[in-house]
């Protein structure tokens, strides 16, 4: 058979071999990306920080935040994701746990600018108080430029536009360092 | 947010890649899901955008290898027919191609896993040279070479 009726062959078998994929096959993906490579959505920072604390092994300081938690919404004390005793209970347990030293201007600058990103609509993602500040990758806050770009600001406040795979590259180096 | 991205841009394809590797849809699923997890372990050998397909295409044919290797002898590939295949147009000619598309398929399904893979990736998938080589694991100069045997072959069973 000749060499072009063949390749000929291949692009229609490449056509018949095509086939509708069950619909829920990428969200049953999307619902086992790795928690680290997932947005933090609004409001859902008390359970992101436990659950970031649970991979961590630190099962202990979860326990404690969850009583922390229940104790301040008991007592009808301040809201628990907006600072507050339990942000200083998190702060206070990683720096006896870790020994790690947190700026708090730099992080609530972070966290304000990612309300405001998230306010305007945009697709903002921030990482909070887990990320190694010592590490000047690590990945603090990002948000969507435009299609397959984004703003990155690293640990030390850098600000870097990256395009989407190396945003994964950077995000695979946090991920592997949390390990 | 990227890594959704990610599954936006391949699931579909991976999913069709191991399909036409020989398995089953059910199968398939499975696999596709699996070389997800297996990207999100190895995300840090990712070393440039560039090799984003090769690499993700790499993970999923290891997938499909280390099936095969588990079910050997047990399960044949390409048993199960692919969906929505339109055989309603009439006349001759039109016969004639589908019968000769049918042939191919049958040709493949026989090719050794290797030989199939190579015309798989660059064929029907329509990677480059580079990144179907990078997906199969192998150099170049290799992969040409298993290129060629496959043809050769699917020439040989075509042609009688």
């Amino acid at each position: 058979m000749e060499e072009e009726k063949l390749k000929k062959l291949f692009s229609e078998l490449a056509e018949k071999t095509t086939e509708a994929v069950r619909p829920d096959l990428g969200d049953d993906i999307k619902g086992q990306i790795p928690h680290r490579l997932v947005p933090h959505r609004r409001g859902m920072d008390t359970i992101n920080i436990i659950i970031d604390l649970r991979i961590s092994k630190l099962t202990a300081a979860a326990a404690i935040i969850i009583t922390m938690i229940l104790c301040v919404n008991f007592l009808g004390g301040r809201g628990s994701t907006s600072g507050g005793i339990f942000h200083d209970g998190v702060l206070m347990m990683r720096y006896f746990l870790t020994g790690a030293r947190v700026n708090e201007s730099d992080l609530s600058a972070a966290k304000l600018k990612y309300e405001q990103l998230v306010g305007q609509g945009r697709e903002a993602v921030y990482y909070g108080e887990g990320i190694d500040r010592q590490d000047s990758n690590a990945v603090l806050l990002h948000w969507k430029v435009s299609e397959g770009e984004y703003r990155v600001m690293f640990g030390d406040m850098r600000e870097k536009t990256v395009s989407s795979e190396e945003l994964i590259k950077l995000q695979a180096e946090m991920l592997q360092k949390s390990k | 947010m990227a890594a959704v991205e990610l599954v936006d841009i391949y699931y579909e394809r991976i999913y069709l890649f191991l399909r036409r590797l020989g398995h089953s849809r059910h199968v398939s699923e499975d696999l596709t899901q699996e070389s997800f997890l297996q990207a999100w372990r190895h995300i840090g050998q990712l070393r440039d955008g560039a090799a984003l397909n090769g690499w993700f295409y790499r993970i999923a044919a290891n997938a499909s290898k280390h099936y095969w290797r588990s079910r050997k002898g047990k399960e044949k590939a390409g048993v199960e027919g692919f969906e929505g295949v339109d055989r309603s147009e009439s006349g001759d000619d039109k016969a004639a191609k589908l019968e000769d598309i049918d042939r191919l398929e049958e040709a493949m399904a026989r090719l050794p896993i290797k030989l199939r893979q190579v015309v798989v990736l660059h064929y029907l998938e329509q990677l480059t040279i580079a990144e179907a080589a990078e997906s199969a694991g192998v150099k170049e100069g290799t992969f040409k070479s298993r290129l060629n045997r496959a043809l050769k072959a699917l020439r040989n069973e075509m042609g009688s």
